[in-house]
């Protein structure tokens, strides 16, 4: 994990940020200031657990400001079930941020840094506001973009295991070449619909963990799916022993599709997606890397701009006869965003001049805020 | 806004008396306003006529014997049941759009997100209008149901070609017609509308024909003149007084010992698409028009008559043995030769005239959309159009549609419906 | 009058003519069955796309019998999906379009797509001449193909589709004027209903507890119309329309006018309205 420089140009376009987010490391100066007092409950996650570790908060639009009071970059998350509502990524140790979160009555966990880690509660209580969120608007008009997206998820869905098989069959095979090829190419369907397939959180955890997040890092036995392949076909340069690796993850993603085909979708859920993703890229993966060991970001970005983009697409949809100029920012932005990893093809991402990422993130950062403006225009609540 | 220098003068006028239009001035302004019919006004209606009904119940169906207002629609079906309870839905579903129809009121509201309930045609509130709606079963409707052949009506066949015939599939026959007649064409179309809209499970179209009769002022004397038909000739002069109840018994009404007991009290229907060649009639010269149907073009009287002479007069056959005032091969002479034995050939005509436009070859699709009422099919109108064949008037017309039906007895009251009698003897049997 | 009004209104009622109410907003249960459909599309022009090709390959390499063998069976993807198809009113005339749609009919220029070559090949018997058109179908079906995918669907015209596909056939079908040439009607009609079936089964769920009066009458319609198509079933496909006997015509004429009319509500039952 490389720890770019600081840049001043993080000031300009951080500095007034509401929404302050802690990088995994001193790449994020900006943000080390006085934590917000704004929000409604301040939750410290450290080695172990989260501080209180059972939380009461009344229904509507929450926000949580996290503190990690511990040695390691962790992520903070809300899970209903199996679904993630929320989540904060890559909270640098002694870093804090903050995360607003529209919340129904109901009883929710905390994932508390390492995945190990005991889960906290979260008992969300009826309120008038929560009541009000749930009542308005009409869906009439989500109808045809949510539909659209089901679709996508389904088509995509089937398209990661399709892509996975072939992968595990060129590591029955003992292909180095053709797994590694083949490896690149099943990434790209479950990039695509990571802003929602990352909110199946016992999936996630075993389809995309990052050697970072686990106490035992690559040997830990929890490191299994895209990454544990990474790291045996570009680190190890071997086929050898990713045999059953490939197969637990051709059938995680073959539940991961089921799930993504069942998916209830909502209006919240659709608006919530795209910025939430782009934030994550712009905040993880754009800074940091992902592919440590393949260096192939720029590839795993382009997919993963593509589902933004699908997103942000049938948003605009519903926007247009809304706010037309709105509508036309989420066109400008997104063909920025699209145009700038389109730019920094081919790049081993550790040989990627840290501005470069920088400039990257700031656009994707600039498309999350545009996003973050539809909410109160085409939002339910 | 050049174009329409009328409608800028009217809209500064309205503006004018908006702006400063106050005390004396305005009523009188107003008035005029009311006054001068725009273009885009709705023509006038008349309430009184738009509340005339005629009773739906009683022992015969409407649309026989009573007035015939201006416009008529002839619709022809195809039944599409699987059962008798089949056919008696359907039937019971027409009875109830008819009396609904016929009688007028409010349509249902729906959901405005549902297609709404009524075409609209006649808005909120459908006006009886004087809207008759007759219902008569072909041959076909017999013969489909098993329990229901035995009951056919005796006379009741499917119409075979005449000599002078050029009959067209598409416009011929079906199992059952819907007569359709009222004050406005508006108010029957409404109810085609409704009755193809409420029925579709059960009725198939096979054709329809739309026609009007001219609306005439009342001679001097009172009386109403018979109404003109498109070769400009008076129809219907010679019609049996569909008032006198005890002719209507005779002439019109089925009740012959050897018909079903079912049928007693309905009525044969011939309905005859008969094209006019209006526009060869239209070349040919006055005398030889009237010479073809036996009649003066301008009065209706018959030839025989004297200047004075109206069409209520009847001619003097006996007088004219061979045909020097009225021609023997005339139409009115053929059709009745005013003989004892003529009387019993008697049928009730009501008639409307039609026009649809163009046909290929550039003539006008015009015509005589004829109807005629009988107790007696075979002695009726099978008689006078077998008496009628060859005559000089051929030259002009060409029956080319229709259909020979029944039409059953009336609905008695709100528990019955249309065909009960029948439905009720093929149960029985 | 009013009483003869409200007599008749409940006996309208009683026979299910005038039934139902309206959804007072869609639900999100939609966008399942809405998502499904897209998915029956998809597979449905990906279909076409392939089936198109071998019969404008059999037309360009002068094979009559194959192509003529080609021509129903490639249609009838084309044919379940017209509510969708039919958005794009570019491709509807060029791939879709009957002679009777132009001025100088099968002479005239525009006149191109499935009828033109059904025109050919069974009028003509031959495959001449074909070749342009056959190239200009294929491109228009691609084209077709990715504007679909492309597309996110408007729920209304689902659900809609229902219905309209009913008075598709209703309209221009039932008379035997859609494929003259060739006289494969048939396969036509089960396409239509088997597009229209289907948008109806993904939506039954939604509909079936509220209103099972409404199921089980468009249920029973939608089995007699399988009925008598059942009685002209050849191989695969069908029999020539000209077997279709006038009884069956007028079955099936009141079924798919029935059916248009329940059908039509599925917009306002599912608060699309």
């Amino acid at each position: 994990m490389s720890n770019p420089p600081s840049r001043g140009i993080y000031l300009a376009i951080l500095g007034a940020a509401v929404l302050a987010v802690a990088g995994g490391a001193a790449f994020w100066t900006a943000s080390r200031q006085k934590p917000q007092t704004s929000a409604d409950q301040i939750v410290t996650v450290d080695a172990r657990s989260c501080q209180p570790n059972a939380i009461t908060v009344p229904g509507g639009r929450r926000s949580f400001e996290i503190v990690n009071a511990s040695d390691r970059p962790i992520e903070w998350e809300i899970v209903d079930g199996v679904m993630v509502v929320a989540e904060r990524e890559n909270i640098a140790p002694g870093f804090h941020a903050t995360l607003a979160v529209q919340l129904a009555p109901g009883s929710y966990e905390m994932t508390c840094g390492l995945l190990t880690n005991p889960r906290g509660t979260l008992t969300v209580t009826a309120s008038d506001e929560a009541t009000a969120a749930a009542s308005e608007v009409t869906l009439k008009k989500f109808l045809g973009p949510l539909s659209e997206y089901r679709v996508y998820l389904v088509m995509q869905g089937n398209q990661a295991v399709k892509a996975a098989e072939k992968l595990r069959d060129a590591i029955d095979a003992g292909d180095l070449p053709a797994a590694r090829a083949a490896w690149a190419e099943a990434r790209l369907p479950y990039r695509r619909v990571e802003p929602l397939a990352y909110r199946f959180s016992d999936l996630e955890n075993v389809i995309d963990p990052s050697a970072a997040y686990l106490a035992g890092r690559e040997q830990d036995p929890g490191f299994t799916g895209y990454h544990r392949i990474e790291y045996g076909l570009f680190a190890q340069n071997s086929t050898e022993g990713l045999a059953p690796v490939a197969d637990r993850l051709v059938a995680d993603l073959g539940t991961l599709a089921e799930r993504l085909k069942a998916a209830p979708l909502d209006p919240a859920l659709l608006l919530a997606l795209p910025g939430a993703m782009a934030r994550q890229l712009a905040e993880a993966q754009i800074p940091e890397g992902e592919n440590s060991y393949a260096g192939n970001d720029a590839r795993d970005l382009t997919a993963a701009t593509e589902g933004i983009a699908k997103l942000t697409g049938l948003l605009r949809q519903v926007v247009a006869s809304v706010d037309p100029k709105l509508d036309a920012e989420l066109g400008t932005e997104m063909q920025a965003a699209t145009d700038a990893v389109a730019a920094l093809q081919g790049q081993d991402w550790s040989q990627v001049p840290a501005e470069q990422r920088q400039k990257l993130a700031a656009d994707f950062t600039r498309l999350a805020e545009t996003l973050d403006r539809l909410q109160p225009i085409i939002g339910m609540n | 806004m050049t174009g329409c220098p009328f409608i800028t003068d009217r809209r500064r006028l309205l503006m004018g008396l908006g702006l400063g239009a106050i005390g004396t001035l305005a009523p009188a302004a107003q008035a005029r306003e009311a006054a001068q019919p725009n273009v885009d006004d709705a023509p006038h209606g008349h309430a009184e006529t738009a509340a005339q009904s005629v009773p739906f119940h009683g022992p015969h169906q409407a649309g026989i014997v009573t007035p015939r207002p201006a416009n008529g629609i002839v619709a022809a079906f195809d039944v599409v049941a699987a059962s008798l309870d089949d056919v008696e839905t359907m039937l019971r579903l027409l009875t109830e759009r008819a009396a609904f129809l016929t009688q007028g009121g409010a349509v249902p509201e729906r959901d405005p997100r549902l297609p709404p309930a009524d075409s609209g045609l006649l808005g909120p509130v459908v006006a009886p209008d004087n809207q008759t709606i007759t219902l008569a079963l072909g041959d076909s409707f017999f013969e489909a149901q098993p329990a229901l052949k035995p009951l056919k009506p005796a006379r009741l066949q499917r119409m075979v070609q005449f000599p002078n015939d050029a009959l067209e599939a598409d416009i011929c026959h079906g199992d059952i017609v819907l007569q359709f007649c009222a004050n406005l064409q508006d108010s029957n179309i409404h109810a085609l509308r409704d009755i193809v809209k409420n029925l579709s499970e059960y009725l198939v179209l096979r054709w329809v024909y739309e026609g009007s009769v001219p609306p005439v002022p009342p001679a001097p004397d009172g009386s109403t003149p018979s109404a003109r038909n498109f070769l400009g000739f008076r129809d219907g002069s010679a019609n049996p007084d569909a008032n006198d109840a005890e002719m209507m018994g005779r002439v019109v009404w089925t009740a012959a010992p050897d018909e079903p007991a079912w049928a007693h009290g309905g009525s044969y229907q011939a309905v005859r698409i008969i094209r006019n060649f209006v526009e060869r009639w239209d070349r040919t010269p006055l005398r030889e028009q009237e010479r073809i149907f036996g009649r003066a073009k301008n009065s209706g009287a018959p030839l025989d008559g004297g200047p004075k002479a109206t069409e209520r007069d009847v001619p003097d056959y006996a007088a004219d043995p061979d045909g020097a005032k009225t021609a023997m091969n005339s139409h009115i002479r053929l059709a009745n030769p005013r003989t004892p034995d003529a009387d019993k050939h008697l049928i009730l005509r009501r008639p409307f005239n039609y026009a649809r436009g163009a046909m290929k070859n550039g003539h006008l699709d015009q015509g005589l959309l004829f109807i005629a009422w009988q107790a007696d099919l075979q002695q009726g109108f099978i008689a006078v159009q077998n008496l009628l064949n060859g005559e000089p008037l051929e030259e002009y017309i060409k029956p080319v549609g229709g259909g020979y039906f029944f039409a059953p007895p009336g609905v008695a009251g709100p528990e019955d419906y249309l065909g009960s009698g029948l439905i009720d003897a093929a149960r029985r049997a | 009058m009013i009483g003869t009004y409200l007599k008749t209104t409940g006996l309208a009622l009683a026979l299910g003519g005038w039934a139902g109410m309206a959804a007072a907003d869609p639900s999100l249960d939609l966008v399942g069955p809405l998502a499904d459909y897209k998915i029956y599309v998809a597979e449905n022009t990906a279909q076409l796309v392939a089936d198109a090709e071998a019969f404008t390959t059999a037309i360009k390499a002068g094979d009559l019998d194959k192509a003529k063998a080609l021509f129903a069976p490639t249609r009838t993807s084309y044919e379940k999906i017209e509510p969708i198809a039919e958005l794009f009113s570019d491709l509807d005339v060029s791939i879709d379009a009957r002679a009777d749609d132009f001025e100088k009919a099968e002479a005239d220029e525009a006149f191109t797509g499935f009828h033109r070559l059904e025109y050919g090949l069974w009028e003509k018997g031959s495959t001449e001449g074909l070749a342009p058109f056959a190239d200009r179908l294929m491109a228009d079906i691609h084209t077709l193909n990715e504007r679909i995918n492309g597309l996110t669907f408007p729920p209304e015209v689902v659900v809609g589709g229902a219905a309209a596909l009913m008075e598709e056939v209703a309209a221009t079908k039932i008379s035997g004027e859609e494929d003259r040439y060739s006289r494969t009607d048939l396969w036509d009609f089960d396409a239509n209903f088997a597009g229209s079936q289907k948008i109806y089964d993904l939506l039954k769920p939604l509909i079936a507890k509220q209103d099972p009066e409404f199921v089980a009458k468009v249920d029973g319609n939608f089995a007699a119309v399988d009925a008598v198509l059942a009685k002209y079933k050849e191989g695969d496909g069908y029999v020539s329309y000209e077997k279709l006997t006038d009884a069956d015509r007028n079955l099936l004429s009141s079924k798919v006018n029935t059916l248009a009319e329940d059908l039509s509500t599925l917009r306002g039952k599912l608060g699309l309205g």
